[in-house]
């Protein structure tokens, strides 16, 4: 019961309806994208969006985690003579987490369709 | 008041990560959750392929399952839960998998759930086809195709190749006339093959070679190693110009004829009897042919070794004469072209006048003889030498007792030192001045330094003059004539600096040769530079 309540989508798992549907069951999907690129990243998370909104899924919008910078500051000499230069390098990393409650497969599907370069996508399946 | 409950709890749940096929699962000995730099690349590979060669690659080690994102999933979470610990705290995490689990990990197909290294089955069949064991190795991976490489001797596949024109290498034995005994049947299980050729009559079927290649194989006369140019005869000449039927008088002889001048005894029988008496001996002779050198050969054992003989100088006497008279005879025999009576004209001739005759020729012969040994080793050579050519005569004369000179072009007598130096005239002591740094016999060196030095000579004489003017005309000067003189006394200082400049330059060049010869004559201590 506890689980028919908990999923307001899917089919209890195992029973078949009348209906043809998806015998899918729904979990709580977290898609985490991260990128150092953010035009890349944005325009991924937008696709995945859509997708998802496109299938009436239940998506909870790219939250934006807060940038991760590396810094790197090295001299820029290649000895140590002169005045003391220093090279100050940055890697930003952008992070944005989708929340879904969908099955895997559609993930999956949604998934496959839409990728930039650059842009690392990690999917967190749990139960409901 | 408590915290929210989070929406998905890390501990519970599946963690995928999308990468490309071949890359390793994700890495991380990096503290932040994102990929470190190399699945990053692998992030990009899989962005960059198309969506079936990307895959989700489970990361993390928890119990959760999903049924829905692999097709097993059960094994998939068993396996996956391994290669993930080992791909995610080795160091080796960044290498590609060298396993087939990187495959495992990118196949989607139902291989997924085996264990590691797996092979496919029709894999597995071929391998035990062959032979091979089956321990999940991949023995294919070492097959070799058979190819006509050669190996020595490959069948080359000749297309304008006529077989039906070569004609067969085959012999075939008629065995119809063969027969065997009821006897030999019951030996035949014995050695069956050898009584059977044994009786088997040869039928020739078909040439086996060409015509041309039997002659050549039948090697019966070796004709072709015999010498094109056959050893003439000394007097081959004479003999061929000879009648025929002489000729076998004739080598009679001159067997005969080099007998006699070897022995004394053959000398004692008269010499028609020699002749005839030896004919015999020479037929049995002339088996091998006399040369000239086994002529002389007995001449030299006569006249070295057989001196000691019982024959007194009386008898020897006669005998030489004897003998000189038969070889007077003989050689006239020899060069008198047609004398068909040659036997018959020592009968002619055995009276007194003869050796009277004789001993007149005999003093003659025998100052002639040595002077004739030395012609006949003359003629010997000539026989036997060729032909002479101009580099084969010039390798006889040798530079010990030659010894040629160059022909140069007479050369003229610049070279040479002068007889008289300039500075002889000035050299008032009998010592040669070396003078400057290098310290070089001023007055004797080339034209070109003396030239110098007279031109330093007569600056030191210009400058000294124009001193004197300088000297004279200072206090009676307009302007014009003092720039005058100052740009004489410019042009002179001018003048006296190139001088300077040149004889400078000559001097160091007389020092580098100098130099040059002290370092292979003198010692090394001495710098002349």
């Amino acid at each position: 019961m506890a689980a028919a309540a908990a999923t307001p989508y899917g089919v209890m798992k195992g029973a078949k309806l009348g209906i043809e549907e998806p015998r899918e069951q729904v979990n709580r999907i977290r898609i985490t994208l991260s990128s150092k690129d953010v035009k890349n990243l944005e325009k991924v998370c937008a696709d995945l969006v859509k997708g998802a909104k496109d299938k009436q899924l239940r998506v909870k919008g790219p939250v934006r985690i807060p940038t991760k910078v590396l810094h790197i500051t090295t001299r820029k000499s290649p000895c140590g003579e002169g005045t003391n230069t220093w090279d100050r390098f940055e890697f930003r990393i952008h992070k944005r987490v989708i929340d879904l409650y969908s099955s895997p497969e559609v993930v999956k599907q949604i998934t496959s369709i839409t990728i930039e370069p650059g842009v690392d996508v990690e999917v967190t399946i749990a139960d409901l | 008041m408590g915290r929210k409950k989070k929406f998905i709890d890390k501990k519970n749940s599946a963690t995928f990560q999308l990468l490309a096929r071949d890359s390793a699962a994700s890495s991380s000995l990096f503290p932040f959750p994102f990929s470190s730099s190399s699945s990053s690349g692998a992030e990009a590979a899989a962005s960059s392929t198309s969506p079936s060669d990307r895959v989700f690659v489970r990361v993390d080690t928890n119990a959760f399952s999903v049924p829905g994102f692999f097709d097993d999933d059960d094994d998939a979470a068993e396996g996956r839960v391994v290669n993930a610990d080992e791909s995610r705290d080795s160091a080796f995490a960044d290498a590609p998998g060298d396993t087939s689990d990187a495959d495992d990990d990118g196949a989607a197909s139902s291989s997924r759930g085996r264990g590691g290294g797996a092979l496919p089955d029709h894999v597995r069949r071929e391998i035990l086809e062959l032979g091979l064991p089956d321990d999940g190795y991949n023995y294919l991976a070492h097959l070799r195709e058979i190819r006509n490489a050669g190996g020595g001797s490959a069948y080359y596949q000749n297309p304008r190749a006529r077989f039906d024109l070569v004609p067969l290498d085959v012999k075939a034995y008629d065995a119809s006339r063969l027969r065997i005994n009821e006897d030999a049947v019951e030996d035949l299980a014995g050695d069956s093959i050898y009584s059977v050729a044994s009786r088997t009559a040869s039928v020739k079927v078909q040439k086996v070679a060409d015509p041309d290649v039997a002659k050549l194989l039948d090697d019966s006369d070796l004709s072709r190693f015999g010498s094109d140019v056959e050893d003439l005869e000394e007097d081959f000449v004479v003999q061929a110009n000879r009648p025929e039927g002489e000729e076998e008088e004739e080598e009679a002889e001159e067997d005969e004829d080099e007998n006699i001048e070897a022995g004394c005894e053959r000398g004692r029988h008269p010499t028609e009897g020699a002749e005839h008496g030896e004919a015999e001996l020479e037929d049995q002779r002339k088996e091998r042919v006399r040369r000239l050198l086994d002529e002389q050969f007995d001449m030299l054992t006569l006249q070295e070794y057989d001196d000691d003989s019982d024959n007194g100088d009386a008898y020897s006497d006669d005998a030489d004469r004897e003998t000189l008279s038969s070889k007077i005879v003989d050689t006239l025999k020899k060069y008198g072209v047609g004398d068909q009576e040659s036997s018959t004209l020592s009968e002619l001739e055995p009276s007194a006048d003869v050796i009277r005759r004789c001993q007149e020729y005999a003093e003659g012969y025998l100052n002639e003889s040595q002077e004739d040994e030395e012609a006949v080793l003359v003629q010997e050579s000539d026989d036997e030498s060729e032909v002479w050519d101009c580099e084969t005569i010039v390798s006889t004369f040798s530079n010990l007792d030659n010894h040629p000179g160059q022909i140069q072009a007479p050369e003229n007598p610049k070279k040479l030192l002068p007889t008289l130096f300039p500075g002889e005239a000035t050299a008032k002591r009998d010592v040669i001045a070396l003078r400057g740094k290098e310290m070089l016999p001023v007055d004797y060196l080339h034209q070109k330094k003396r030239n110098v030095e007279s031109t330093k000579k007569s600056k030191a004489e210009v400058s000294s003059g124009s001193d004197k003017l300088k000297t004279r005309v200072r206090k009676e000067e307009s302007k014009e004539e003092k720039k005058e003189r100052k740009a004489a006394v410019k042009e002179e200082r001018r003048e006296a600096r190139r001088a300077k400049k040149e004889m400078k330059g000559l001097y160091r060049g007389e020092a580098q040769r100098a130099q040059m010869v002290a370092s292979v004559s003198g010692p090394s201590a001495i710098h002349l530079m």
